[in-house]
């Protein structure tokens, strides 16, 4: 018998991340925590710790820098364009969705 | 017609017998698994997943959204940012040279950088035909980094009693350098001491070389990777591992021999001259993806695809105090004369490039013998190829002529883009190396006994957005 008490994994999260990474020319996506601590990724080990520090990082600056400048204001959404592709964060109060696409030149 | 026999055969009769069976006493028990716990890298609480499926579900549309934008976007289009100062040409940064071996009309035959990027050393000796094995020669070394730098008085000399064809710089002992001499020995200095600088020498004993050596190199050992082992390549055929062992002396600790008889018959080459068995190497180069596979450039004008964990014995009848085993593995499709250089590239595993008397350039895939590419650069001999260290479609050649060639293959694969003339004239370029600290720079050594140090503009020093992939195509 299965075990009845144990909800099961939602399927939306696994399908909500896999629709997101077929996307054209995705790298990379991850979701990390609000401490910063990655929960969901496809890439490997060491890239995502890096990604997920660096970014909350970033993302918590952005964030009070849009405040400072106007309080009734609040980051919606961050995109780093670099030369070989494109880091986008969808943030969250206790989430961050990070998604890294290379781009059509 | 056939005989024909019959035969049969026959399993003797099976006994069989009718039984059967029945439980005496039996008991109820029930049987119920544990629910397994979920076993995730990343531990997640399972009341997380609700909240985390509402996340995605808010912001998937967005993030779709800003995806197929980007995708379609021409917005950035050729935009580039210049995060450095642009330099715009090629410029020579410093000329140096020491008088006393330029008045002897010594040769810059070999230059290489040290490990941290700020010092460059260049050997003197002599690359045209003759007897060069008594002639007094030197090393050199400039440290670039230092304030006063005189370019006609080097930082360090060191006096070597024959002509010395080859250097390197050890990988990680910044004033560690191992030098091939045309007697054959090889030899390690420390130039940090210039009263006493000798580490290591072979000395001349019956593992030494019988002839110049080409080109030396640093392996790292094999159990322990901070220790490092001399690999010095000749035209006797041989290529010697050397380890320096207590009172200063170098140590055999593996070897190789190339025997005509042993070359694989992949490709068909001409026929070496009667009596002749070895063959000899002129130039080697590592792949930077397999650190056992190795690329040898041959008088023959062929290269050997060889590997350091070949165990055929070669049937070699020289002495040797270790086996020497046949290393090679392929024989690519030959020059039209011998090879002076081969490089292989930093950012693909399988492409590398040769340089030789034929004035071409050859750029081949390990995968097959022919080569992709065939370009002529000059209508005198190529001494030196090396590839760019951050660019992965550029490489630069020394020329007979006295130019320094750049090319970039994504701007032409037909002519180089750039043309530096080194010497005013036209005696060669016997030698260059690109400095992997200070990737804008370029060191380059000629005839003239000059070292000139280029400092090369910045289209030759950024990588373009799709160098990687366009490398890749080329190599398909």
């Amino acid at each position: 018998m299965l075990g009845l008490g144990l909800p099961q994994r939602p399927p939306l999260v696994e399908e909500t991340l896999k629709r997101i990474q077929s996307h054209k020319g995705v790298i990379g996506t991850m979701v990390v925590n609000a401490e910063g601590i990655p929960i969901r990724t496809t890439l490997d080990n060491s890239t995502t710790v890096q990604y997920a520090g660096l970014l909350h990082q970033l993302t918590m600056k952005a964030r009070s820098t849009v405040r400072d400048i106007d309080p009734q204001n609040d980051l919606t959404f961050l995109r780093i364009r670099s030369k070989k592709h494109e880091i986008m964060v969808a943030p969250d109060k206790e989430y961050l969705l990070i998604v890294i696409q290379n781009p059509c030149e | 017609g056939c005989d024909l026999l019959q035969k049969s055969c026959q399993t003797a009769s099976i006994a069989t017998a009718e039984k059967a069976a029945q439980t005496r006493k039996h008991v109820d028990a029930e049987v119920q698994t544990e629910a397994p716990v979920p076993v995730s890298a990343p531990s997640v609480s399972p009341h997380d997943d609700p909240r985390l499926a509402a996340f995605l579900r808010r912001v998937e549309a967005m993030v779709i959204r800003e995806l197929n934008k980007n995708w379609q976007s021409h917005a950035f289009d050729g935009f580039e940012v210049n995060w450095t100062e642009q330099q715009p040409t090629v410029t020579c940064l410093h000329t140096l040279g020491y008088p006393p071996a330029q008045g002897e009309g010594l040769h810059v035959t070999s230059v290489s950088w040290n490990t941290t990027g700020s010092v460059v050393a260049c050997a003197y000796g002599r690359l045209d035909d003759g007897d060069w094995s008594t002639l007094k020669s030197f090393v050199c070394a400039w440290n670039l980094d230092r304030r006063g730098l005189n370019p006609r008085q080097p930082s360090a000399v060191v006096e070597v009693p024959s002509a010395v064809m080859c250097l390197a710089f050890h990988p990680a002992q910044p004033s560690y350098i191992a030098g091939g001499l045309y007697s054959g020995e090889v030899l390690v200095w420390d130039m940090s001491h210039p009263e006493d600088p000798l580490l290591w020498r072979t000395g001349l004993t019956d593992d030494t070389h019988t002839d110049p050596v080409y080109q030396v190199v640093w392996l790292p050992e094999p159990r322990h990777s901070h220790r490092f082992q001399v690999l010095s390549v000749a035209t006797d055929g041989k290529v010697l591992l050397w380890q320096g062992v207590g009172a200063g002396r170098l140590q055999l600790t593996e070897g190789f021999a190339l025997v005509v008889q042993q070359l694989p018959k992949n490709t068909k080459l001409k026929k070496p001259p009667r009596g002749e068995t070895e063959v000899g190497a002129t130039a080697v180069a590592f792949s930077s993806f397999d650190p056992s596979l190795f690329v040898l450039g041959t008088e023959g004008g062929f290269p050997l695809q060889c590997s350091l964990a070949a165990e055929e014995a070669a049937l070699a009848r020289m002495p040797s105090s270790v086996p020497l085993r046949a290393p090679a593995r392929l024989t690519f499709s030959p020059h039209g004369g011998p090879i002076y250089s081969v490089s292989c590239s930093p950012f693909h595993r399988n492409l590398f490039l040769s340089a030789g008397t034929d004035g071409h350039i050859h750029l081949y895939s390990m995968l097959q013998a022919q080569p992709l590419a065939s370009l002529q650069l000059s209508h005198k001999y190529l001494f030196a190829v090396r590839w760019s260290p951050v660019r992965p479609l550029v490489f630069a050649a020394a020329s007979g002529e006295g130019d320094v060639q750049l090319f970039d293959l994504q701007k032409s694969s037909q002519k180089p883009t750039v043309s530096i003339k080194q010497t005013q004239d036209e005696s060669p370029v016997y030698c260059l190396e690109f400095n992997h600290q200070q990737t804008q720079l370029l060191a380059a050594g000629d005839a003239k006994g000059t070292v000139k140090v280029w400092q090369l503009s910045t289209e030759f020093t950024e990588q373009g957005p799709r160098e990687t992939e366009d490398l890749e195509q080329l190599a398909a």
